[in-house]
């Protein structure tokens, strides 16, 4: 952000970063920058909070207005307030991935269609609330979703809908598909669990996850640098490798 | 929580070890007060319009995403799974402010909102995007633009 700040300000058309990470700030040394103490993901601070919100992009404005000349970090002074875990969370549906033997195509196949069916009318609430879902980059139904990942998993690489793309990319994005309509189901009824919460019980609890973990040690073992690299940073949480101790 | 205490070691060391473009000459244009100026965003968050080729790592091109794009068709296709995606899927605002934005100019603190704004994608060498950062310079400018926010994820 800081080096499209400066690009953009070379131009002529002035320019104010939101950064996350002070330390490329610092480093890079934009025109103007306001630093916030929030989560990756997050540069507005908290969702559905309109007047934070306003708060954050108004103390990034006025440094277009007021700041005395260039490279100017200020520092956001609050916090994010529903970055705090809820006590006792848990979502409202519940399941347990059991100890299926997931190296079974069928099976896995059967109990993924299951663990959706379960999940299902909570994301249907999600959406309609929200009159939005960022699931579809993989332009596959949740199910299809299930099923590449099962196939994927079982050693076949069905045809892709998007022949121009990388089969193991159009893979990734199916993964993300998936996670989407898990943490979105999680989000249904307003409960705003902290991001930590969720990830947690995502990664703990779902058997779409213990799929997604074995895709991962499945690329990483492949002799394609592709299906490797994608397995390594595309699939997996660092936060989550380091909590589960995977390998 | 981003400060880097908070994040995990893998990544703390990434960031620490990321290099980071320098310049010898720090530009900084001045504007009318906020209240006249026309504000774009513009992001690293890969967002796409739905439909559009999502963005896969290593790419320097953008995405145009007029104003007037529904929420419900923009997507995030960044490269990287270490940042948080359960805010945005509650709240597009907290990645593309466009409804708080267009809340400002209504209330008069900002003059007023742009026409068309922009996604790349992070998680690349920002020396990469330049050409196309200055294409976008141009297009900002043809749409009387004179104040853009930045927003990373």
């Amino acid at each position: 952000m800081s080096a499209l700040a400066q690009y953009l300000e070379e131009e002529g058309v002035p320019a104010v970063a939101i950064s996350l990470i002070r330390l490329h700030s610092e480093k890079i040394g934009p025109p103007r920058a306001l630093w916030v103490p929030f989560e990756l993901g997050r540069p507005l601070g908290s969702p559905k909070d309109e007047q934070f919100q306003i708060r954050v992009i108004t103390r990034a404005l006025r440094l277009l207005e007021c700041a005395p000349g260039p490279a100017v970090l200020e520092d956001f002074p609050d916090d994010d307030p529903t970055a705090v875990d809820l006590p006792d969370w848990r979502p409202a549906f519940d399941f347990t991935a059991g100890s299926i033997d997931i190296g079974k195509r069928e099976v896995l196949e059967h109990a993924l269609r299951q663990e959706l069916l379960a999940i299902a009318p909570f994301h249907e609430r999600f959406v309609a609330a929200s009159r939005r879902t960022t699931i579809g980059l993989s332009g596959l139904s949740i199910d299809d979703c299930a099923e590449l990942l099962a196939d994927c998993l079982a050693g076949s690489f069905p045809a892709n809908p998007d022949p121009s793309a990388n089969p193991v990319q159009a893979l990734r994005w199916a993964v993300d598909d998936l996670k989407a309509y898990y943490l979105e189901a999680m989000s249904a009824d307003g409960a705003m669990p902290s991001s930590r919460q969720m990830q947690s019980w995502f990664w703990d609890h779902t058997l779409v996850a213990r799929a997604i973990i074995a895709l991962r040690r499945q690329l990483l073992a492949s002799d394609d640098k592709r299906s490797q690299a994608i397995g390594r940073m595309n699939l997996v949480p660092g936060a989550q490798v380091q909590r589960l101790g995977l390998l | 929580m981003a400060r880097m205490t908070d994040l995990p070691q893998a990544t703390q060391t990434n960031m620490a070890n990321l290099e980071c473009p320098r310049f010898e000459t720090t530009p900084f244009v001045s504007g009318p007060p906020l209240a006249e100026r026309r504000v774009a965003v513009v992001t690293s968050a890969g967002l796409v319009r739905r439909g559009e080729r999502p963005f896969v790592s290593g790419d320097v091109d953008y995405r145009v995403l007029p104003a007037d794009t529904p929420a419900s068709q923009i997507l995030m296709s960044h490269a990287s799974v270490n940042f948080d995606r359960t805010a945005f899927q509650r709240d597009i605002n907290v990645v593309f402010p466009l409804d708080r934005l267009r809340a400002m100019a209504a209330a008069g603190a900002i003059g007023s909102l742009a026409a068309t704004h922009y996604s790349f994608m992070g998680a690349t060498d920002p020396r990469g995007m330049e050409a196309n950062a200055r294409a976008v310079a141009g297009r900002l400018k043809s749409d009387q633009v004179d104040a853009v926010l930045l927003t990373p994820v």
